[in-house]
């Protein structure tokens, strides 16, 4: 499945405001979302790009292309969404014996609550929305972070919380949130809390209490141009009317980058670094 | 003109100044007659007047070049302004060509404080400022009575504006307080500046449209009817047929006159028959996939089938008339009571449709698909339909089963039946409470059920032996207008125990009622053979096939020869029968039970003929 996506930024002060806009322009009331997001990472180092080449002269008979390694060449952060409500917060501590499950009862009519998500980064194509490529899959029983502990294999990053309104426009989904975390905690963290903080020991990420709107359209067939462009012109229109309120624009993509950078080993100098340092001495 | 006022335009008349001019007129037309006496006379005339007419020309021109010589003279004094050609060409040719050189002539301001006025100029100059004064009074009193006027009639104006704002005002408001929004009109086509909303916002989108209506102004101030407000009302009406015969409607009944503007009434009116038009018009659409069911539309009415009481036959006849129509007198009305409640059914299902729609809109939309997703009719008469059928069908087979229990009964076989029509309107309360989803009203949550398939459940306690454990056996009722069963289908659930011992299998399906009671008398009827009777006389009985039949040897006499006698189960109808034959004689015996009560047991009765 594809995401089409625009971004644009609400400060607190108009937040009242634009989202009664936004309520009058849905026609329906917002839907109060409350979210838990734990980041993993590949516990595989990447390697270092372009290693597959080969380098110099060789005196190997010229053969074909190897086939493509099964390992892939890119890693990715992948994330664990939790769907919380008002309740769940500030529930106490955990106590060891407790672990996180994902069990759903599907008889007494609820839904999936965890779902594991991955983003792609973002499409080079310029058209005017932002396309990248990502899956979601619910998860209905077990225990989600080992799920993911094992399925990398991957290790626990970080997790934190987005607090905002959904609205629902057409095909577009327009996300009113604000991301917030439990401060000083964070680094010493080595798997995610069994339940959540208190809603109010919760801090904002960015303290200016800005908000972020995203307006989203999925896209199932990619490949359907006339699919696609229809996706692409609904959420222009809504682009468009939403002009004056609040200015929704195209991220830049690298700044949605997921992949895993290479980072050297500790200890090695690469031939860059080495004249750098030699540089100040020559002069 | 200036000095004309009407004073002096009277002091004119009175002075017979106006005699003058018509004494003057006079003459003139008396000169008209005289001139064309003779010819020289008319030359000379002539002559005088061109000679008269070349003088005063001759004159003014000299007079012009003269101004013009002078001002160019004076501008000349200026090195920039020095242009022969601004000159006049008489004083070009005999002053500038003959060296009279530019700027010789100069101006200056002069001090007049000093002079000396004489008297006659004087009394002249003050007699024209005098005059002036005069004037310059009148204009300005002439210009303050057009100005009052002007104000006034502007007041007059304002006056009637305001009382027509105020009239318009307080008819917006009056709609607003009874809690009609009123919104502003974006389009600026038509001069209304606010619009009404009466209509459904989950209404379909035709309908919607026709929602809302542009306040307009009168002339007084008062609000015109939109023609969407003056459409005449329309309601639905339900007929119940029996027999050709029309034995109950139901109809909303004319508004009776109430309280507030009449703008407020019709958009009351106007909404009322928005709701009843949207629903005919979903009905309607959706009696095309209902043809199979028997839903016809012929002429503008929709005809159900509906089951009727006893055998005669029903039908409900669904038309929108306008509202204004009376009911027709001398109708029967015994079934109103239904008419009324179907047609409150339909209303609430309609608008139960619209907050599903709301509902859905809210929820996340799936992704985005090159399948179009087409849009269905809500489900109004698939409901009623499955809710008629639904019923008839579980209240005719519960009726059986409590036949057949009171009989059984009777026979001293205690079969208790529980039944219930439709099972999650049982449980209910509990479901409601439980519900986690926080989008949907408890109303519309209770109305969902109605959308789902119904599922009535009857359970039959069998009639056993002593000692052994009590058997249940289970009759679900599910009815579905649409897929896969197109219909009623009734289940039947055998005890595990029985099945076997009876070699059937746990679990049949039906599609009418006809066949389910058959089944249910040939398995009761075998149960009471083969495993009621056969387990009291264990030893004894034997029992063959599928036959509800027991044969059931008398007790060894010391003769050592038994006799074996045949006892047959009958149940039909709601009767029980036991024939006794003997496998010997031809004799033949027979007892049957009604239910009626005071009757010998079946297992006493037994035990009689068996000993």
């Amino acid at each position: 499945m594809h995401e089409l996506l625009l971004y644009g930024q609400v400060s607190a002060a108009r937040h009242d405001q634009v989202l009664k806009i936004l309520a009058g322009f849905a026609a329906m009331q917002p839907r109060r979302i409350l979210q838990r997001r734990i980041i993993y990472r590949p516990e595989r180092e990447p390697e270092e790009p372009g290693s597959h080449l080969r380098r110099g002269g060789t005196q190997n008979v010229a053969v074909k292309q190897k086939q493509q390694s099964t390992t892939p060449t890119q890693l990715y952060y992948t994330h664990l969404v939790q769907k919380l409500s008002d309740e769940d917060f500030g529930k106490g501590d955990s106590k060891a014996s407790e672990t996180l499950s994902a069990d759903v009862d599907f008889e007494g009519g609820q839904e999936p609550r965890w779902s594991s998500l991955f983003e792609d980064m973002p499409d080079t194509g310029d058209r005017g929305v932002s396309i990248r490529f990502t899956n979601s899959t619910d998860l209905i029983g077990g225990d989600p972070h080992t799920f993911m502990i094992t399925s990398g294999p991957n290790r626990f990053v970080t997790e934190y919380y987005v607090e905002g309104h959904r609205f629902v426009h057409g095909n577009v989904v327009v996300f009113l949130h604000r991301i917030l975390h439990e401060p000083a905690v964070r680094n010493l963290q080595t798997g995610p809390k069994v339940n959540p903080p208190a809603f109010d020991s919760l801090q904002l990420l960015d303290q200016s209490g800005t908000y972020i709107l995203e307006a989203k359209v999925r896209v199932q067939d990619f490949k359907d141009a006339s699919v696609l462009e229809a996706g692409v012109n609904e959420l222009k229109a809504f682009q468009t009317s939403m002009r004056g309120c609040v200015e929704l624009s195209l991220p830049d993509r690298l700044t949605m980058d997921t992949r895993v950078k290479y980072k050297l080993a500790p200890g090695v100098v690469t031939k860059a670094q080495a004249q750098q340092a030699q540089a100040p001495q020559n002069r | 003109m200036r000095n004309i006022t009407e004073q002096s335009l009277q002091a004119d008349i009175d002075a017979g100044k106006d005699a003058l001019e018509d004494a003057k007129d006079g003459s003139e037309d008396d000169e008209e007659d005289t001139k064309s006496n003779t010819f020289e006379e008319r030359r000379d005339e002539i002559m005088k007047m061109q000679w008269e007419m070349s003088m005063h020309l001759d004159f003014a021109r000299f007079a012009a070049g003269n101004a013009l010589d002078l001002i160019s003279l004076a501008l000349s004094a200026d090195p920039n302004k020095r242009a022969p050609s601004s000159f006049s060409q008489t004083f070009r040719a005999a002053g500038l060509d003959k060296g009279f050189s530019f700027g010789t002539m100069g101006l200056a301001k002069e001090n007049h404080e000093h002079d000396v006025v004489k008297t006659a100029e004087l009394e002249r100059r003050t007699e024209q400022q005098k005059k002036q004064d005069l004037v310059a009074k009148a204009a300005r009193l002439q210009a303050l009575d057009t100005a009052t006027d002007e104000i006034l009639k502007a007041a007059k104006d304002l006056e009637k504006e305001v009382r027509k704002e105020t009239k318009y005002w307080q008819e917006i408001v009056s709609i607003s307080d009874k809690g009609w929004p009123i919104h502003r009109m974006r389009s600026q086509r038509q001069p209304a500046p606010f619009a009404v909303r009466y209509g459904f916002p989950e209404a379909n989108p035709h309908f919607k449209a026709r929602g809302s209506a542009p306040l307009r102004m009168d002339k007084d101030g008062g609000i015109i009817l939109d023609p969407n407000l003056a459409l005449k009302p329309k309601t639905l009406r339900i007929r119940i047929i029996e027999g050709g015969r029309i034995t109950g409607s139901s109809q909303l009944p004319v508004e009776s006159v109430g309280e507030g503007l009449a703008v407020e009434k019709s958009i009351r009116l106007a909404r009322d028959s928005l709701l009843e038009e949207e629903l005919f018009h979903e009905m309607s659409l959706e009696t095309r996939q209902l043809l199979p069911y028997g839903v016809r539309l012929r002429d503008s009415v929709i005809t159900v089938d509906a089951p009727g009481m006893d055998t005669t036959t029903r039908q409900l006849l669904i038309d929108c008339i306008p509202r204004e129509d009376k009911v027709p007198d001398g109708q029967d009305h015994t079934y109103d009571w239904l008419a009324q409640a179907i047609a409150e059914a339909l209303r609430l299902l309609l608008t139960h449709e619209h907050s599903m729609r709301l509902y859905r809109r809210t929820q996340l939309p799936p992704p985005l698909t090159s399948r179009k997703q087409e849009r269905k009719t809500p489900p109004l008469l698939r409901t009623l339909l499955a809710m008629l059928q639904h019923l008839q069908n579980v209240d005719s087979l519960f009726a059986y089963l409590n036949k057949v229990s009171n009989t059984l009964g009777g026979a001293g076989l205690e079969t208790p039946v529980e039944a219930s029509r439709e099972e999650s309107l049982s449980k209910l309360q509990v479901s409601l409470a439980t519900s986690n989803n926080k989008d949907l009203s408890a109303s519309d949550q209770l109305l969902n059920i109605f959308t789902r398939p119904y599922t009535g459940k009857a359970t039959v306690t069998l009639p056993s032996g002593q000692g052994s454990p009590s058997e249940q056996l289970i009759v679900a009722i599910r009815t579905v207008i649409g897929a896969p069963t197109f219909g009623t289908e009734y289940r039947l659930t055998l005890p595990s125990s029985v099945a076997t011992d009876l070699g059937l299998s746990t679990e049949n399906r039906f599609q009418n009622t006809a066949d389910i009671v058959s089944y249910l008398d040939w398995v009761l009827s075998l149960h009471i053979a083969h495993r009621v009777l056969k387990g009291e006389y264990a030893d004894r009985a034997t029992t063959k096939g599928t036959e509800a039949r027991v044969t059931i040897a008398s007790k060894s006499s010391k003769k050592g020869q038994s006799v074996k006698r045949n006892i047959k189960v009958e149940l039909s109808e709601g009767l029980l029968a036991l024939h006794l034959s003997n496998s010997e004689d031809s004799a033949q015996e027979t007892q049957s039970w009604s239910g009626k009560g005071n009757e010998v047991a079946l297992q006493e009765k037994v035990q009689e003929w068996v000993g």
